[in-house]
């Protein structure tokens, strides 16, 4: 368990991080979820302590603090970042990248090879990771992650560069630590793919963590709330304005127009169908707003 | 190309490690001409005493020396070459009593050729060059001072037959062009060229730091490796720059000297003088030829082996490589003409004293552009050759 | 247990760095142009210094009138001291060519006896060049009383095989400085590009700086016992000789005989102590300058130094950079630069040694992972 107590971070007299307070508990996927240069980054630096915030301090376990260098090397120990893939060594295998983190963690050697075997990662491990792709860079890195075995893992963009199946593949691991009782903090862009698997999902905006269901009550409730017309012109949105006068109707940047369906019966939400269908509207979907839509809803709206 | 050039030069300059060199270098010629310029004592200094002390002694022998059957073998024959020494001896001291040093340019040319004439031909365990060569511990001290007679022989003659302003600063190499000329046979070529070897060192492999940025540029890998090789021979010229802050510290306290004072050049046995202003580009020519044999070996070097380590040390190696094998004499036994780092001592290979030393007269300028620029060339073949292949990754 | 993963990691780092096996070849080819240049100008033979020293001594003489040399004859004494000098020179040059060490040891030590006289004979500033210097005969005489008291063969021909390991860490050990700067200069930077995964590591900075310099050190024991072994040709070339044959140097302000293992043994110990130095100077600079050349550059312009400023050894006999250059203090050399006796060799030993401390406590107060940045 990692709480973050009023953490904040000023570069040149700027907010970069504003009074973060947070917890993050055991067998917990939290997605963090911003534009570029909103303090992802940071929030995670701050939490390997790469970065001295300004006030606030992070606290693992209800005992550890960043108060010295053993207590750091204490929460290393247990708290780890994904490295970057231009960081990697070209001129060993990745292999020894693993054997390295392994080693220097302390953990189950068994997981070398099961975490081999698990991303497919078995016909190039033996060779120098200067002859890799950015995938395989990208997968190496996860999975040198995954074998320090540490409770918390941060990933900043984890799948970055990444083919859908193997983003499909490491979701699939991530869900699998989760069940292990880590903690994982994901930073990504996919989504739609983060959406699947993440417990709590965080927007960042001006030095702020939000939850994403502060921004859109029920967004987690399991009932339909939504229907997401994906091209709706102007003439069609007035129509239907007139039709049903009580619905609210908002069309996002992303071109996304959500209808508000919440109380509806089956009977009406029927009627709705039934509209867009004559209309000729040919792509929408019942159920709830997506995250893509909350994200254009949140940052792109002026 | 010539944006990819700007591009790099400008990398070149904001290059903590190149700014470094000359900032050393600026320190090392300013130290150079402060601190080690003033006390250079010359082995041949105008010293009006010690001429007169010879020209007095020898004055009273001649005086007091009675020649008969009786008389040992060596009084008789000192008796007999004093005479035409001592004379050379009284125009010295005449004239520069008089300040007329176009004179005693002449007489000291005279005085240097006939004491070499007597000391190396007949003097051989009785007559001495200056004691200066003598010090303990060196086996070739006749040789070195055969050498340094003749040297001052053809410099004097040079200066009595030249138009150059004379001055006593002049005749002991002090003035500015003059310093120039000493280091060049000395230190100056090895400080330069392993500056350049530290230009080049990492002018390749610090793309490694940012492949992504400069693997797509539309130029292809040899193109981008002369364009590097260009760069960093440029700024290997130009860190003659601060050099010459040195030299102008010494030419404000000393002179300049002018380019037409004649410097000596040994070969087969004889000195003839070429003008310094010749000398000194000759000089910057076989440089900049040296220049350009490091830059291509490490170009070479940096896309075969790919390590800054490894361009430092073979860099080095090719520097030093000569201290290991060189002896005098040597080159009977080996041809030494044929190594590139045979020449490695610009100034004394232009001079000719690197012929003296090895007692050869193959190491000549020609000789010497001719190799750098052949091994040069190879390097560069081969550098050609591998970055033209298919599978080729500059970084 | 912590040091140990860490070391691990460190060796399949070091394994794969192409410029530690760049280095054991140049040391390697320095090994052998050094046995070649040994060949070569026959050193170690004493004809040859002999005749040298004969040659010298003839022009010393010539700076004096020639004169009744007689005890009696009207000669001053520095004159009559030099003629006696350079009889003895012939002498012994005569010993060697009829081969009788015995003789040739004999009128060495009257040489050294005659040459202790004349430093401070009247004029004798003027042809001081031409002769060894007062330290140097401190030298020889001892060495030459400890050959006649021990009974030990005198050795008159070129270096034999330890007699060259001798030698060979004399000239090694005078670079040796600057050989470790190079080597080590980018300790650090080559980690500085992979921050990412150092920063994370659960283990303090001062912990793995103390594995990297482990895992370096252990390298430059790989150097070291090259040099004995690509000497090993000289075996065949020239003998093995006697491992405990003597040799004069300086100690703490005196001279005093060491047998040539014991010199090696002091010679390595200065070496590894100057390596670990070096490491850790390079680790500091690294951190602090992030530029590997500028780290070079700032150790070789402190190592020259007190050579472009002799006047600060005395104002600062504590600095280690005084005794980097460990074969200049053992014979001699380093108190003719300084005249001063302040160099003490023990004390260089003790001086580098807390250097080493005061850097270790420095990188465990000072210095992080944490807060490393990508170079």
């Amino acid at each position: 368990m990692i709480e973050l107590k009023n953490i904040g971070v000023q570069f040149s007299g700027r907010d970069i991080l504003k009074d973060v307070s947070v917890m993050f508990n055991p067998g917990e996927i939290i997605g963090l979820v911003a534009p570029n240069g909103t303090g992802k980054s940071t929030l995670m630096n701050v939490i390997m302590n790469y970065i001295n915030p300004n006030n606030g301090k992070v606290i693992l376990n209800h005992e550890l603090e960043y108060t010295n260098k053993k207590n750091e090397v204490k929460i290393h120990q247990l708290v780890s970042m994904m490295p970057d893939q231009s960081d990697l060594y070209n001129q060993i295998s990745g292999k020894e990248h693993l054997k390295i983190y392994s080693s220097m963690w302390n953990s189950n050697r068994k997981l070398i090879e099961s975490t081999i075997k698990e991303l497919g990662m078995k016909s190039y491990i033996k060779k120098n990771t200067g002859t890799y792709s950015l995938g395989m860079r990208q997968r190496l890195c996860f999975a040198m992650q995954i074998v320090s075995d540490t409770q918390v893992m941060l990933m900043d963009e984890v799948m970055n560069g990444l083919d859908p199946t193997h983003v499909e593949l490491i979701s699939q691991i991530l869900v699998k630590k989760k069940s292990e009782g880590k903690t994982v903090i994901v930073a990504s862009h996919l989504l739609e793919n983060l959406e699947k698997y993440a417990d709590r999902i965080f927007f960042m905006k001006n030095g702020e963590l939000i939850l994403v269901n502060a921004v859109s009550p029920g967004f987690d409730e399991r009932e339909i709330t939504t229907v997401r017309v994906t091209d709706l012109t102007d003439k069609i949105k007035e129509k239907f304005s007139k039709e049903f006068p009580e619905r609210n109707v908002r069309t996002l940047s992303n071109g996304v127009t959500l209808i508000d369906v919440r109380e509806y019966d089956s009977g009406r939400l029927g009627k709705v169908v039934e509209f867009l269908k004559e209309n000729q509207i040919k792509e929408f979907s019942i159920g709830k707003e997506a995250l893509t839509d909350l994200y254009s809803m949140y940052y792109q709206e002026r | 190309m010539w944006a990819y050039f700007k591009f790099e030069f400008f990398q070149f300059f904001s290059n903590k490690k190149n700014i470094a060199i000359y900032v050393i270098l600026l320190f090392f010629s300013c130290y150079y001409a402060l601190k080690i310029a003033p006390t250079y004592i010359p082995i041949e200094k105008v010293d009006v005493n010690e001429i007169e002390a010879r020209y007095l002694t020898r004055e009273e022998f001649l005086n007091n020396v009675e020649i008969n059957e009786g008389t040992h073998h060596l009084t008789r024959f000192a008796a007999t070459i004093f005479p035409e020494w001592n004379e050379y001896d009284k125009e010295r001291l005449d004239s520069i009593e008089q300040h007329n040093l176009k004179e005693y340019a002449e007489a000291t040319y005279k005085w240097y050729a006939y004491s070499d004439e007597m000391i190396f031909r007949y003097g051989g365990g009785f007559l001495f060059y200056n004691p200066g060569y003598y010090t303990y511990g060196n086996n070739y001290a006749t040789m070195d001072g055969h050498y340094a007679y003749l040297y001052s022989a053809s410099r004097y003659e040079g200066y009595s037959e030249g138009t150059s302003n004379l001055s006593v600063k002049v005749f002991e190499e002090r003035t500015a062009l003059q310093t120039l000329q000493r280091l060049l046979h000395a230190y100056l070529p090895l400080i330069l060229i392993v500056s350049c070897i530290l230009f080049t060192v990492d002018i390749v492999l610090k793309d490694r730091q940012n492949p992504t940025l400069l693997q797509g540029l539309p130029l292809s890998d040899w193109r981008r490796l002369i364009v590097k090789g260009g760069v960093s021979l440029l700024g290997s010229i130009l860190a003659i720059l601060p050099l010459s802050v040195g030299l102008l510290i010494i030419g404000a306290r000393n002179g300049f000297g002018d380019f037409d004072l004649p410097v000596p050049i040994y070969f087969l046995g004889e000195f003839s003088n070429i003008t310094i202003g010749k000398y000194l580009i000759q000089n910057m020519l076989f440089i900049v030829f040296w220049f350009v044999f490091i830059i291509s070996l490490l170009l070479f070097v940096s896309v075969t082996i790919k390590n800054e380590f490894a361009n430092l040390l073979v860099g080095c190696v090719f520097v030093i490589a000569e201290f290991i094998y060189f002896a005098r004499g040597v080159a009977v036994v080996w041809n030494v003409q044929w190594y590139p780092t045979s020449y490695v001592q610009v100034g004394q290979i232009i001079s000719g004293y690197r012929n003296y030393l090895y007692g050869t007269e193959a190491l000549t300028f020609g000789n010497g552009l001719y190799v750098m620029g052949l091994c040069a060339c190879i390097f560069l073949f081969f550098t050609f050759l591998i970055s033209n292949r298919r599978k080729f990754k500059l970084l | 247990m912590h040091m140990w993963k860490i070391l691990k990691t460190c060796f399949i780092l070091e394994k794969s760095n192409k410029k530690n096996i760049f280095a054991c070849i140049i040391v390697a080819v320095f090994v052998f142009g050094l046995v070649l240049f040994v060949k070569t100008e026959d050193l170690g033979n004493t004809i040859k210094e002999k005749s040298g020293e004969y040659q010298s001594l003839s022009s010393a003489l010539s700076k004096f009138q020639n004169v009744d040399a007689t005890d009696s004859g009207n000669g001053s004494d520095l004159y009559k001291n030099l003629v006696l000098q350079r009889h003895y020179v012939s002498k012994q040059s005569m010993a060697i060519k009829m081969d009788k060490p015995e003789m040739y040891l004999d009128t060495a030590i009257l040489l050294v006896n005659l040459r202790a006289d004349s430093f401070d004979m009247e004029g004798f500033q003027n042809v001081a060049s031409y002769l060894p210097s007062k330290i140097e005969n401190q030298l020889d005489s001892v060495f030459y009383q400890y050959m006649k008291k021990t009974g030990i063969s005198l050795s008159m021909n070129s270096l034999s095989y330890f007699q060259f390991l001798a030698y060979l860490i004399g000239v090694l050990g005078s670079v040796w400085f600057i050989f470790m700067s190079i080597y080590s200069s980018g300790v650090m930077i080559e980690d500085f590009q992979h921050s990412s995964l150092i920063k994370g590591y659960p283990i303090t900075f001062d912990k793995y700086v103390v594995a990297k310099c482990i895992s370096l050190m252990l390298i430059v024991g790989v150097f070291l016992l090259e040099l004995f072994i690509f000497s090993l040709p000289l075996v065949y070339f020239k003998g093995l000789g006697n491992p405990s044959y003597p040799i004069a140097i300086f100690i703490d302000g005196t001279s005093e005989v060491y047998p040539i293992y014991k010199y090696l043994g002091l010679s390595l110990l200065y070496m590894i102590s100057i390596s670990i130095f070096t490491i850790l100077l390079s680790v500091i600079f690294n951190v602090l300058l992030k530029n590997m050349y500028l780290t070079l550059f700032l150790e070789l312009l402190l190592y020259i130094f007190p050579i472009l400023f002799p006047s600060m050894i005395s104002l600062i006999p504590f600095n280690p950079f005084n005794y980097l250059n460990f074969p200049n203090l053992l014979n001699g050399q380093m108190f003719e630069l300084t005249n001063s006796v302040d160099l003490n060799s023990t004390h260089g030993l003790i001086y580098i040694g807390i250097s080493i401390a005061i850097m270790v406590v420095a990188v465990k107060l000072f210095l992080t992972t944490g807060k490393l940045k990508k170079v």
